[in-house]
């Protein structure tokens, strides 16, 4: 498993087969987070170079295949955010842009809308401890179960239920947000 | 969506381009290819050239002590080769085979070289290593061929009458190099049979395009020139 892993890296056909399987859940992970298409269509990019990058961290023994990606996945955003907030523009971005069409754009946007619930969701957990919110993210917004959500935190499932439960409890008495973070979106 | 599939080919190319970069990486394919094999180390002596800088040259040269100097072009013209070292009293088969390929093994008799489990191969251990290598040179292939400074020394006087200098070689068609494009120029693998030599049959070598990992073996990838 761990070579096969390896292969994505290095095998373009088993990296299709692994791109076809997970670029929607990734497209839609990016689309609850950033509410632009372009900048959604290049994280997608980023985020599968990332993969390229660190497919040999991958350890099958450790969980599913989408825990680690959506590991890859955060830290390929958070390494964004940390640019666009030194630079405050992407364009510079190795890869570039990617030209969209109005298809893609258009389906890009229904998508990020469909995502808006999730994106308020992120704003209401602004304030929490980044792991506490990380870790409820992951739960809440993207629907990984909690020892997914630990893999792909890199923290162990004892640490991962303590976040969860202090972020649940902070926010329990938020309105609006109260029943979907206890319940989960879907 | 569209860009789904544009990312897609984007990536495909990029992991080409990096297969091409890895490829260019230095093999060794003398341990590599031991440890896969699983079987006794050295029946051939194998070794990566590193220096890409030499010069093509057209003789074989004899040395005054008695040892035989082969440079890396030369191995192109197989046929050449041999007639230049039947001249000196050896007898030889060269192959020249293309990257990605490697002569099947089992040409004929080769005497067993040393053998080493998969631990001490992939060792960074220097001790270890050391051993390995000094195993490697003090048997009858590791004697009869020494490699470095991007040629071949043959030495006569380790081969028995009976036995056929086996060379096989394999060269990168891009010999141009530098730090930030590290890769096996060119390979040699040489070693004695005894008796008949098969004529080589070219199977397909898949460690050729097979980098060792540099971030879990530093140890493949010497620094250029060395």
């Amino acid at each position: 498993m761990r070579r096969r892993q390896a292969n994505i890296a290095t095998d373009p056909e088993a990296f299709e087969a692994f791109y076809r399987r997970h670029v929607d859940a990734i497209t839609w992970f990016l689309a609850r987070r950033v509410d632009d298409p372009n900048t959604v269509a290049d994280l997608v990019a980023e985020v599968f170079v990332a993969v390229l990058d660190s497919a040999h961290t991958y350890r099958p023994g450790l969980g599913s295949e989408i825990a680690w990606l959506y590991g890859v996945a955060r830290n390929t955003l958070s390494a964004e955010r940390r640019r666009a907030f030194k630079e405050t523009k992407l364009a510079d971005r190795v890869g570039g842009r990617r030209p969209l069409d109005s298809d893609d754009v258009a389906q890009l946007e229904e998508r990020i809308d469909a995502e808006s619930v999730a994106r308020r969701a992120f704003q209401a957990m602004a304030g929490l401890p980044d792991g506490d919110r990380a870790m409820l993210e992951l739960v809440v917004i993207d629907q990984l179960t909690i020892s997914e959500a630990a893999i792909a935190l890199g923290i162990r499932q004892g640490a991962a239920r303590a976040r969860l439960h202090r972020a649940r409890r902070a926010l329990r008495n938020v309105p609006g947000i109260a029943p979907f973070v206890m319940e989960g979106m879907r | 969506m569209k860009f789904k599939e544009h990312v897609l080919m984007e990536l495909k190319a990029e992991i080409v381009a990096r297969n091409k970069a890895r490829r260019l990486l230095v093999r060794r394919r003398l341990l590599a290819g031991a440890a896969v094999a699983g079987i006794a180390a050295a029946a051939a002596v194998a070794v990566p050239f590193l220096n890409g800088s030499g010069t093509p040259a057209y003789a074989v040269t004899k040395n005054t002590d008695g040892t035989i100097t082969l440079k890396i072009n030369e191995f192109r013209d197989s046929t050449q080769v041999e007639k230049d070292l039947a001249a000196l009293g050896l007898t030889a088969d060269v192959s020249y085979v293309k990257p990605g390929t490697r002569c099947a093994p089992d040409r004929g008799h080769t005497d067993a070289g040393p053998s080493f489990s998969k631990e001490e191969l992939n060792s960074k251990d220097p001790e270890v290593r050391k051993r390995i290598r000094e195993a490697i040179d003090s048997s009858p292939n590791g004697k009869a061929f020494r490699m470095g400074g991007g040629e071949v020394r043959i030495s006569p006087q380790h081969i028995k009458p009976g036995q056929t200098a086996v060379m096989e070689f394999t060269e990168n068609e891009d010999q141009t190099s530098g730090p930030e494009k590290p890769r096996a120029l060119w390979q040699f693998s040489g070693y004695l049979v005894t008796g008949p030599v098969k004529p080589c049959k070219v199977v397909d070598d898949p460690s050729w395009s097979k980098m060792p990992d540099p971030r879990t073996n530093p140890g493949a990838y010497p620094p250029p020139g060395s």
